[in-house]
């Protein structure tokens, strides 16, 4: 089969590069070997996570084995900025602001590369799929601190409806839900970290057995499981204004889920991210999905990519061997969005870290030895997450000298070179907006 | 191997391992047995409908690489819940590290299944291609007593066969019966110069075709000729099926030949019966390889069967030469898409003003084609169709049957009919017979194969004929 556009690769960033040429009327297949990162990591969308937080943030007062290492309040951003027409554009001030600096001392990073009009266009893009109800918001234009399954503050930039209640939230006026069962989250432990009160409810309905995420998430939308959850927890409640829930507020309509139990418990109800798999991260690639299939892309998901077919610095063909049959595909353009080390686009032997399909270069230590820090939790980002395919500044892939090497190939996502999206906190922020513009600059081509 | 006394020996040694090493590599032989690659990220049991609906399953991340490294060759069964998986291979397909966790169940049911040992009622469900040509003979007192509440209750206190279950009808004449009568009518709109093989263990007789009559004119000249798979199901169950699968090859130009088939061999896979399974492919595979090696590429209707045959013959039953058959067998859809490619499908559709719904079956999904169904059904003018956004639909081929697991097979496929209801078609499509009996279960709407609308779409339904 022959298509325009060939996306490898289903995370954000290759679920971003998709939709991006579908709107443009290209004939699209994108395949992914997994389902890609949003299971693992997403609940909310980080943008430049250790920017500093604004000033709404003081009265946390963090305990010290919160998150210390953004610098959070060095630099707050002026009381007069925070205006709500300022909240509505994706970028609010304060993160405009904070990303225009980082631009500049940066000059290598992918963000440098998209720009910040178009950083602020791909975020349009993305949240263009999620309308009201279940949309995702960014608070007073800069990070907030959202809590999490761990009891600690996380500064992040964009979070869906059902988070909100979680920011800024009262210590002592809050009470942490949790679930006897379910092994993910810890009420107790989290209600601890966060200075409030935890409880734990029994399910007559799964006596000393284990219960997942998906499992409870479905029983949320049920309408008389929730309606007895949250008399429950009004029988259970001791003037607390907000309610925390681990992010398990149903798969299809959680904001539905939410403002019922926000009814019949009478306080406020927050989603807290868990870890994986992720229920947010679920609905961002469910929604994705059904998009992309309805534009008519073909959606090729739990097959490799084996085999690159290459003709002097042209892609010609890609083979997806799913046993015993390879079948090829051909396309115009490719673009590679496969993720680093978790999603298989970066591969590690005992001599060094590799591209598997193009086989592209990857700058890296000399040797293995210099891959980590001696010490894990050292404060420096490890070598190793260096590693990553150079660019030119339209996302095609170079070697060292900057020599083009793949004519009709671009690169997008987390295996782009320069940046350090855990330490940064900007992985959601880069896939979205390198994952838009590669497909953008293949499409010009 | 011992280790060779002389350093030739030790030579040789090394080169035959590099040349068996190579040629492992050259064949691309994915490991049978790699749990050790997961990263235990927990993404499959995001998608895991089982364990989504009951704690008594623990999902596939603990089912299968968990307990994977407590399995051990010739000490007990460690997997009293094993045989809940369903087998709908949605782990295998979102796991990032390439674990084929659905395979590491099917292997740990068989064994399981194996010690503790099958229930007649399994036999029986998994055996219907043997008493299949009794049911259509006898068509009209048969499904009669299926539909019996009388014979519903008798059937569930002496096989443990769910009573709420509707046991599917016979057709009163079979698939291959209307093939041969269809083939020796030359007064169709179609084009007739089909041909069926005699279901005899000879090889089969050098090409037969014969140039296109009629009052259709095809849209590709030269006529070439395709073997149709049809399954069990579409034999004796669901005739019409088989019909439209003929009519829009015919339509599209192809002569279509039946070769000698029995049944694949997936309910008894399914049930973790090795052996049955292995001896439907040991037949299937000479008989598919025939028609292939004298020129035909190999049609299927039913995603079950096909799957079956195109993946799990040569890999999980090691089969001789399934690998060949693999490369040469394809969807019907997956046909039609590749005709557009090379501008021969016929695509002169009337309008069918219809709001339509399309669930892909879990083995369709798992063949790795994407959804061709959608790509085909949206050149039909007026045709609305949307993609029903749902995992699996519950039925499992024979899970849903059993009585101990019915609840489960509602529950599972509860998700599916909200779905639908959130959609309101007139019609659901669905390429696998196992979804289309649940789908008509939960819904009572009408479910058809996706190839019944294509050829309402090809044909003026002027003859009796053609209609179901």
């Amino acid at each position: 089969m022959h298509y325009d556009l060939i996306v490898i690769g289903m995370g954000l960033s290759g679920l971003m590069a998709a939709k991006t040429a579908a709107e443009a009327g290209q004939k699209v297949l994108i395949v992914g070997k997994g389902m890609g990162s949003l299971s693992l990591f997403s609940n909310s969308i980080d943008v430049l996570g250790q920017l500093p937080k604004t000033m709404k943030m003081e009265p946390h007062r963090q305990t010290s084995d919160v998150d210390t290492k953004a610098h959070r309040g060095e630099h707050p951003v002026p009381e007069d900025q925070f205006t709500h027409e300022q909240v509505s554009g994706h970028l609010g001030t304060g993160m405009k602001d904070g990303l225009s600096q980082w631009i500049k001392d940066h000059p290598e990073h992918p963000y440098a590369k998209v720009g910040l009009i178009k950083i602020e266009e791909a975020l349009s893009s993305f949240l263009s799929l999620f309308p009201p109800p279940y949309s995702f918001q960014a608070i007073d234009n800069m990070n907030c601190l959202l809590p999490t399954g761990a009891g600690t503050l996380r500064p992040t930039y964009l979070i869906p409806t059902t988070m909100v209640g979680g920011i800024s939230f009262d210590e002592g006026h809050t009470l942490i839900v949790g679930f006897k069962g379910f092994k993910d989250f810890y009420a107790h432990y989290v209600a601890d970290q966060l200075k409030c009160r935890g409880i734990t409810l029994s399910l007559p309905d799964v006596p000393n057995q284990e219960i997942t995420a998906t499992a409870l998430a479905r029983l949320m939308e049920k309408k008389s499981f929730r309606e007895n959850i949250g008399r429950e927890i009004k029988k259970q409640l001791q003037g607390e204004t907000r309610v925390g829930f681990s992010a398990l507020l149903g798969m299809h309509d959680p904001f539905q889920v939410k403002e019922d139990l926000e009814e019949i418990v009478g306080a406020k109800v927050f989603e807290i991210p868990i870890l994986p798999p992720s229920i947010p991260g679920m609905r961002i690639f469910n929604r994705f999905k059904e998009w992309l299939i309805q534009k008519g892309v073909t959606f090729l998901l739990g097959y490799s990519v084996s085999k690159a077919t290459l003709k002097g610095k042209r892609c010609e063909r890609i083979e997806v061997f799913h046993p015993p049959v390879t079948t090829s595909y051909s396309a115009d353009r490719y673009i590679l969005a496969t993720g680093r080390f978790m999603g298989g686009g970066l591969k590690a032997n005992m001599e060094k870290v590799f591209e598997p399909i193009f086989n592209l270069p990857v700058p890296q230590s000399k040797s293995r030895e210099d891959w980590f820090e001696k010490n894990f939790f050292t404060g420096a980002p490890h070598p190793i997450h260096q590693a990553g395919i150079l660019t030119d500044l339209s996302f095609q892939p170079v070697d060292e000298r900057g020599d083009l090497i793949l004519e009709n190939g671009w690169v997008a996502g987390s295996i782009l070179a320069h940046h350090h999206c855990i330490d940064e906190k900007s992985r959601e922020g880069i896939e979205i907006a390198t994952g838009y513009m590669a497909a953008q600059r293949a499409l010009a081509k | 191997m011992v280790a060779a006394p002389l350093p030739g020996g030790a030579l040789i040694y090394a080169t035959l391992r590099l040349r068996l090493r190579k040629k492992l590599m050259d064949k691309q032989i994915s490991p049978k047995n790699n749990s050790d690659v997961c990263i235990r990220c927990a993404t499959c049991m995001a998608v895991c409908p089982v364990s989504r609906v009951t704690p008594k399953f623990p999902g596939p991340k603990q089912a299968g690489p968990g307990t994977e490294r407590f399995r051990r060759p010739g000490e007990p069964s460690v997997d009293e819940w094993i045989d809940l998986c369903i087998g709908c291979h949605l782990c295998d397909m979102v796991c990032s590290s390439g674990v084929n966790i659905s395979e590491l169940n099917l292997i740990a049911k068989a064994k399981y299944l194996d010690q503790k040992g099958r229930p007649f009622r399994d036999w029986l469900l998994t055996h219907s291609y043997l008493y299949g040509w009794f049911g259509s003979l006898f068509s009209p007192l048969v499904n009669l007593l299926l539909k019996s509440s009388v014979t519903k209750w008798i059937v569930e206190a002496i096989l443990r066969i769910d009573r709420r279950r509707e046991l599917p009808g016979y057709e009163s004449s079979t698939f291959r019966q209307w093939f041969r009568k269809h083939q020796f009518r030359g007064n169709h709109q179609g084009t007739f110069h089909s041909r069926e093989k005699v279901e005899v263990d000879n090889p089969p007789s050098p090409p037969f075709s014969k140039g296109g009559k009629g009052g259709f004119k095809p849209h590709s000249k030269d006529k070439k000729r395709v073997a149709y798979f049809y399954g069990c199901y579409t034999n004796t169950n669901e005739v019409d099926v088989g019909k439209a699968t003929v009519q829009v090859l015919e339509a599209n130009g192809f002569e279509i030949i039946l070769p000698p088939q029995r049944c694949c061999g997936i309910p008894m896979l399914g049930n973790g019966d090795f052996k049955g399974a292995k001896k439907m492919a040991l037949y299937n595979v000479p008989s598919l390889l025939n028609t292939i090696r004298s020129g035909s590429e190999i049609i299927f209707s039913s995603t079950s069967c096909g799957h079956m045959i195109k993946h799990e013959y040569s890999h999980l039953l090691s089969i001789p030469d399934a690998e060949e058959v693999a490369e040469h067998i394809f969807d019907i859809f997956e046909f039609l898409r590749n005709l557009i490619e090379s501008n021969g499908l016929n695509a002169h559709f009337k309008e069918l003003s219809l709001k339509i719904a399309y669930f892909a079956p879990c083995h369709l999904r798992a063949l790795g084609i994407g959804l061709p169904v959608l790509e085909i059904l949206r050149l039909i003018p007026g045709l609305k169709i949307d993609n029903i956004e749902a995992d699996c639909c519950g039925m499992g081929g024979i899970f849903g049957f059993k009585k101990e697991k019915y609840e489960i097979s509602q529950e599972i496929g509860r998700d599916l009919a909200e779905a639908i209801d959130r959609l309101k078609p007139e019609i659901i499509l669905s390429d696998c017979e196992g979804c289309r009996m649940q789908i008509r279960h939960l819904t009572g709407l009408k479910v058809l194969h996706p190839i019944q609308i294509l050829r309402d779409a090809l044909f003026e339904i002027s003859d009796g004929e053609t209609r179901r």
